[in-house]
């Protein structure tokens, strides 16, 4: 076997794993789940959706925007994380880059603040 | 001086065109839409009435026009006093010169001056040339006085005098190509000056065209000689000529006489300069210009130039006896074709004008023969009483309101006597009564066709005999026709008055001339003196001379018979029993007709030529050019590119998929190339 | 203050951020009604970084951003762009009653991506400047929201454009793979010994960036989303995003592949062959003035990849000279397209310009001169811009391409010719309403510099060649 093949030999597992494990939580509801519906379990949810209907339906645009906007702050969260555990590393330059990077998503939430993108109405 | 001589005309011509071109910019400023509007209506003309149509625009004369007339006139004057100083200097002085003015053309081997060369022959021209042309000038301000365009009018006359003068002082062949092809453009506009007639037009065209068939030869011969010599500078290609003798140009198999060839080519653009048999068909629509330039360019000077072409060089021609028998041939045929023509003309200008044709044909016999002095002293003498008789008849049309029809003529001899007498000199001159001018130089040139030695030196003998006692007939003809008998057109007749001053004037100048120009200068063309007169500037052997003083007496008198019998012929027609002519006419129809369609030579040629040449022309326009060149070339590549256009039309279809494809499409493309073509190396 | 100095080579694309987020709060703040000042501002902020980016001095911002004369020269001709593309909206969305304020932001939030991009020195500085560019673009393409046409514009330039991207990530990813560096330097460097995956990456980020100057096969969306952007909006596309695709494009292929050059050589061929024929025989159909000018700038960017083709520095000068020109004809012909309004109404189409000549002479004069220099014609500018690539073209060897691209300039010549037969043959229309005064400001300049260029043309001649020098 070629040496650069084997190097990707873990890549297969990983991937092989992740088939199965996905595959799995797939079907396995569909064998052994416990199905009991009731009129509480049936009832639209609050943002007034059905709990089973169709997925590919219309909704509203605003459940994009709430979404992507929940994305950024998501995705700010997740460098704000490593950059918390190195920041005795990396000092001062390291602190005002994040600065900047903060000041940059504020300028942002401050425009979709005033612009009414929090608003549902 | 030389210099002068040369370029005050171009000044001239310069400074007049500038007012011309000033003043059409004001007239057409003003009102471009009725200027438009006059010409249209000046347009339709009776084909019939060949008038000097002074039926144009009724515009006011254009601004400056008396300026332009002063400046070129003056200018004219004085360039013909310098050549009269000059033709003293160096007839008389023998003081020949070469003035180099400027490089030119330096190409390859092919290295051009501009110079002057100055010698006898070029003097003779130089003093006809200005002599003719100042007095034209003077006689356009009487003759023009009613037309608008006066500047523009000027303007040409004085170029085309610059340019023949450039002719007249080539050093070299190309030099006298330029002056050639700018007489030929003086030529043409000046036909056409009216240009809102159809007739004009035509003429003009015609004219162009016919001389492009000569310089066509003419062109060709001097690339011949360029090619034979490697020169076309005058003394180096008459120095290398005797060695060319024996030489041959081989062309498709063909051996052809070096020397033969090139003259006749060269003469081929005579002949059509010239107006000699075949190419004379332009000269007599050439009267549609303005009568002075009747007078100035096909009488006296334009039209002599293939003389003094083939005079230029008689060294060629000397040393080619067989073109120089062709030379004569058709020198003789067009003086007794255009007598016969001329016997039945109606047009007062048409009659002169077949008349200059016949002359022509004599000067080129004196050429063929080898009698190249007494040619060029016929070319000098005819000057005079040709270049006065047009202008008689540009009196006698004015005279006639713009008429030139001679049948509605008659009795104007008490009306304008002055114009009259002059006529009658020019006349005289013309038909060679004893003493005058033509007396000396036509019988001369008999003498000479009498004693030439080539094959048809006789047959020429003949022809210009005959043609002396015709050359009468139609002289006298038109004489009596115009001047004696009843008034036809009682109106005009009655109207007829004698012109002004500034016409006379000329017309007194030139009869002066017509009378004076043989007898002082004969020992110089044609007499003992003509080798220290001429010198090197002609090549003539002694003996067609010394030939020509011992012809019998019959040939020296025969010419003054001839004249004499035309004479009373035509006095017998037209003055004794008027109804004599319309009874031949009727009875020889077919003659009558024949002459009076000038032997249907355009008749001919539109059958033969013209035809043919249209629906050639029509062929390879619609055929070869239309479907061929535009169907295979740009209608065909036009209509392919809409194809294509289409079709890349079509895979803009909108559909984002269609469009993610063809990107995909791309860069799969490039890989499979890259993966088995032009991978790594 | 040594940290800070080391800022210095991005000081104009960090004025020009700067700037905009705090336009933005002004904007956020202000609203409807500081509309023009954030415009005049904006305008002002352009100039301003163009002439700091002018002054710069030769430096690098770490290993990934370089300023040389190649980016002095091509972030002045993209920051101008961008400055003349808002000038010339005031107008259009004053009068269609667009005025957003967001839309000279964004612009001026490109031109950030697209100074990143002229600069950039690695593949990951490429993609950053790459995707600030055009994720602001594909928002500007849809920011009449109320029109179909130009929602369905800017959600196709997304969509493909998101593709393009990947297939430059993964071109990108490859070659990282393939050399172990994304520095263009170390790109060169591993790249002497090429295999074919390198090639394969070179194809894919060479058919993103091929996206985004709209060369053949990657153009599908120029002509739609030309026609379907609101018009200031297809001014801006045409003019100032171009010019900083072709200086990566020019940056990647001589700065990162010059040990290939015959490699990647085929693939500009090819691009630039089938741009140049694509858009000359594509627009003889079009009947509206938008699509026409997405063909035309098709085919330009196709003559300007020629002289990329040849991989010389007379080549890369020839470029250069052929986008500046290429930037001065496209903004006069907007500013022209922009004054197309009848009645109030904008109209689009090439038969509303019939008998401009009589109804407007100096309009339609300056049109002729901009569409005679866009088909190449001497003594004008464009004329110029083809002549020195194809010079290049052929002092390289490649006289197929010339051959060609004379050709299709040929082609091209048609329907430019056909506009000026419309104008100047055609029976009069009704007269178009009085032109702004900005616009006539941008088409007399414009106008007047493809008529003049040839009086003297040595200063961009040799701005250009010493932008071009400082690549090799």
């Amino acid at each position: 076997m070629d040496v650069l093949l084997m190097d990707y030999l873990p890549l297969v597992v990983f991937i092989g794993v992740a088939l199965v494990l996905g595959l799995a939580l797939l079907v396995a509801p569909f064998i052994v789940a416990y199905k009991q519906p009731d009129p509480e379990k049936l009832s639209a949810y609050e943002c007034g959706f059905n709990p089973f209907d169709d997925a590919r339906m219309k909704f509203d645009v605003r459940f994009y925007l709430v979404a992507i906007l929940f994305i950024i702050f998501d995705l700010e969260v997740s460098f704000l994380f490593p950059w918390a555990i190195v920041f005795g590393e990396i000092g001062a330059y390291g602190f005002w880059s994040m600065m900047v990077f903060l000041a940059v998503l504020t300028i942002g939430f401050i425009y979709e603040w005033k612009k009414g993108a929090l608003e549902w109405d | 001086m030389y210099q002068t001589i040369v370029f005050l005309p171009l000044l001239g011509a310069i400074i007049a065109g500038a007012i011309a071109l000033y003043g059409a910019r004001l007239r057409f400023a003003g009102d471009v839409a009725a200027a438009g509007h006059d010409h249209a209506h000046a347009a339709p003309h009776d084909a019939d009435h060949t008038h000097d149509a002074h039926d144009a625009p009724q515009e006011p004369a254009a601004l400056g026009s008396r300026a332009a007339e002063v400046i070129t006139t003056s200018f004219l004057f004085i360039a013909m006093v310098l050549s009269w100083l000059a033709f003293a200097r160096v007839g008389f002085g023998h003081y020949d010169e070469r003035v180099a003015l400027f490089g030119w053309i330096v190409s390859g081997d092919l290295k051009i001056d501009w110079a002057l060369r100055i010698d006898t022959l070029t003097a003779v021209m130089l003093v006809v040339v200005t002599t003719v042309s100042a007095l034209v000038h003077l006689y356009s301000v009487g003759y023009m006085a009613e037309e608008p365009y006066r500047p523009r009018f000027f303007s040409y006359l004085s170029f085309f005098t610059f340019a023949m003068l450039a002719l007249v002082t080539a050093d070299n062949l190309a030099q006298l190509f330029f002056g050639w092809e700018g007489v030929g453009l003086a030529s043409y506009l000046l036909i056409g000056f009216w240009y809102y007639k159809p007739e004009a037009n035509a003429a003009a065209i015609k004219a162009f065209v016919v001389n492009r068939i000569g310089d066509f030869g003419f062109a060709l011969g001097i690339f011949a000689v360029f090619m034979m010599t490697g020169s076309i500078d005058l003394d180096t290609v008459f120095a290398q000529a005797p060695a060319l003798t024996g030489k041959t140009i081989d062309f498709f198999g063909w051996h052809a006489d070096a020397l033969t060839l090139i003259c006749l080519l060269l003469f081929m653009g005579a002949m059509g300069k010239s107006a000699q048999f075949l190419l004379h068909t332009w000269l007599p629509d050439a009267m549609e210009g303005p009568t002075p330039v009747s007078a100035l360019i096909h009488a006296a000077t334009m039209v002599t130039a293939g003389v003094f072409m083939v005079a230029r060089l008689s060294p060629l021609f000397e040393l080619a006896p067989n073109a120089a028998a062709f030379v004569t041939l058709v020198g003789a045929t067009t003086a007794f074709f255009a007598a016969t023509v001329g016997l039945v003309q109606n047009d007062i200008k048409r009659i002169v004008a077949y008349s200059t044709c016949s002359q022509l044909g004599y000067m080129f016999v004196a050429m063929g023969v080898g009698a190249y002095s007494v040619g060029m002293f016929h070319l000098f003498t005819h000057a005079f009483f040709k270049a006065l008789l047009f202008l008689g008849s540009g009196s006698v049309i004015m005279a006639m309101h713009h008429e030139q029809d001679i049948r509605k003529m008659g009795g104007l001899r008490a009306k304008i006597p002055f114009t009259y007498w002059t006529m009658v000199i020019g006349t005289l001159a013309l038909t060679g009564f004893p003493l005058t001018a033509g007396y000396f130089s036509k019988d001369a040139i008999i003498e000479a066709a009498y004693s030439g030695k080539n094959a048809f030196a006789f047959y020429a003998f003949l022809m210009t005999v005959a043609a002396a006692c015709l050359t009468s007939f139609y002289s006298w003809r038109l004489i009596f026709k115009t001047f004696h008998g009843e008034p036809h057109d009682k109106e005009h007749h009655e109207a007829a008055h004698e012109s002004p001053p500034v016409i006379l004037i000329p017309l007194g100048a030139l009869a002066t001339g017509s009378i004076l120009a043989g007898l002082p200068f004969k020992e110089y063309f044609a007499g003992h003196h003509i080798e220290e007169f001429f010198r090197e500037s002609l090549k003539q052997s002694g003996e067609i001379v010394e030939a020509m003083h011992h012809v019998p007496i019959v040939v020296v008198w025969l010419p003054t018979l001839m004249m004499s019998t035309g004479f009373l012929i035509a006095w017998h027609f037209y003055i004794r029993r008027p109804d004599i002519p319309v009874e031949l006419a009727r009875q020889h129809d077919v003659l009558y007709r024949f002459l009076l369609n000038k032997w249907y030579f355009d008749e001919i040629y539109d059958v033969l030529i013209v035809r043919p040449l249209l629906w050639l022309g029509r062929l390879l326009w619609k055929g070869g050019d239309g479907i061929v060149i535009d169907g295979l070339g740009p209608d065909g590549v036009s209509a392919r590119v809409l194809d294509v256009t289409r079709n890349v039309m079509r895979l803009q279809t909108g559909y984002l998929y269609h469009y993610a494809f063809a990107m995909l499409i791309g860069a799969a493309l490039l890989i499979t190339w890259f993966m088995f073509a032009g991978g790594p190396h | 203050m040594k940290e800070l100095l080391a800022f210095l080579p991005i000081l104009p694309e960090i004025a020009l951020a700067v700037g905009a987020m705090g336009l933005l709060m002004f904007g956020a703040y202000g609203g409807e009604r500081v509309v023009t000042t954030i415009q005049g501002l904006s305008v002002v902020l352009l100039i301003f970084a163009a002439v700091l980016a002018a002054m710069l001095p030769d430096s690098r911002f770490g290993t990934s951003f370089v300023v040389d004369e190649f980016a002095r020269f091509l972030k002045v001709l993209a920051f101008l762009g961008s400055a003349v593309a808002i000038v010339m909206s005031l107008d259009y969305l004053a009068v269609e009653k667009q005025q957003k304020f967001e839309y000279p932001i964004l612009i001026l939030l490109s031109t950030v991506g697209m100074g990143m991009l002229i600069s950039a020195n690695d593949l990951i500085a490429l993609y950053l400047g790459l995707e600030l560019m055009s994720l602001a673009l594909y928002v500007v393409a849809a920011s009449n929201r109320d029109s179909i046409r130009s929602t369905e514009a800017g959600l196709k330039y997304f969509v493909l454009g998101a593709l393009s991207s990947g297939m430059l990530l993964y071109g990108c990813s490859l070659i990282y793979g393939f050399t172990g560096t994304v520095s263009f330097e170390g790109i060169a460097e591993g790249s002497k010994h090429p295999g074919i995956g390198l090639i394969f990456g070179l194809v894919f980020l060479f058919a993103g960036l091929c996206f985004k100057v709209s060369a053949v096969p990657f153009h599908m969306w120029t002509p739609d989303v030309y026609e379907g952007a609101p018009t200031p909006v297809t001014a801006f596309f045409a003019a100032a995003p171009k010019i900083a695709g072709i200086a990566i494009f020019v940056r990647v292929a001589v700065g990162a592949f010059h040990e290939i050059v015959p490699q990647w050589q085929q693939i500009i061929v090819f691009v630039a062959i089938a741009s140049m024929v694509l858009g000359a025989f594509a627009a003889i159909g079009q009947r509206n003035i938008k699509r026409l000018m997405a063909y035309s700038s098709i085919g330009h960017m196709g003559f300007a990849l020629v002289g990329l083709a040849s991989g010389t520095a007379v080549g890369v000068q020839g470029v250069l000279i052929y986008i500046a020109i290429y930037l001065a004809m496209t903004l006069g012909t907007f500013a022209v397209i922009l004054a197309m309004r009848r009645n109030g109404e904008m109209v689009e189409e090439i038969g509303d310009l019939a008998g401009l000549s009589r109804s407007n002479p100096p309009l339609a004069f300056l049109l002729a001169i901009l569409l005679f220099s866009l088909a190449g014609i001497p003594p004008l500018a464009g004329f110029f811009a083809k002549f020195y690539v194809f010079l290049a073209a052929i002092e390289a060897g490649l006289y197929t391409l010339a051959v060609i691209g004379v050709l299709a300039s040929v082609v091209g010549a048609y329907y430019y010719l056909l506009i000026v037969k419309i104008m100047y043959f055609d029976e009069p229309v009704q007269a178009f309403q009085p032109m702004p005064g900005e616009l006539k400001a941008v088409l007399g300049v414009t106008g007047l510099f493809n008529l003049l260029f040839f009086v003297y043309p040595a200063p961009l001649i040799e701005a250009a060649s010493a932008a071009a020098k400082s690549l090799f």
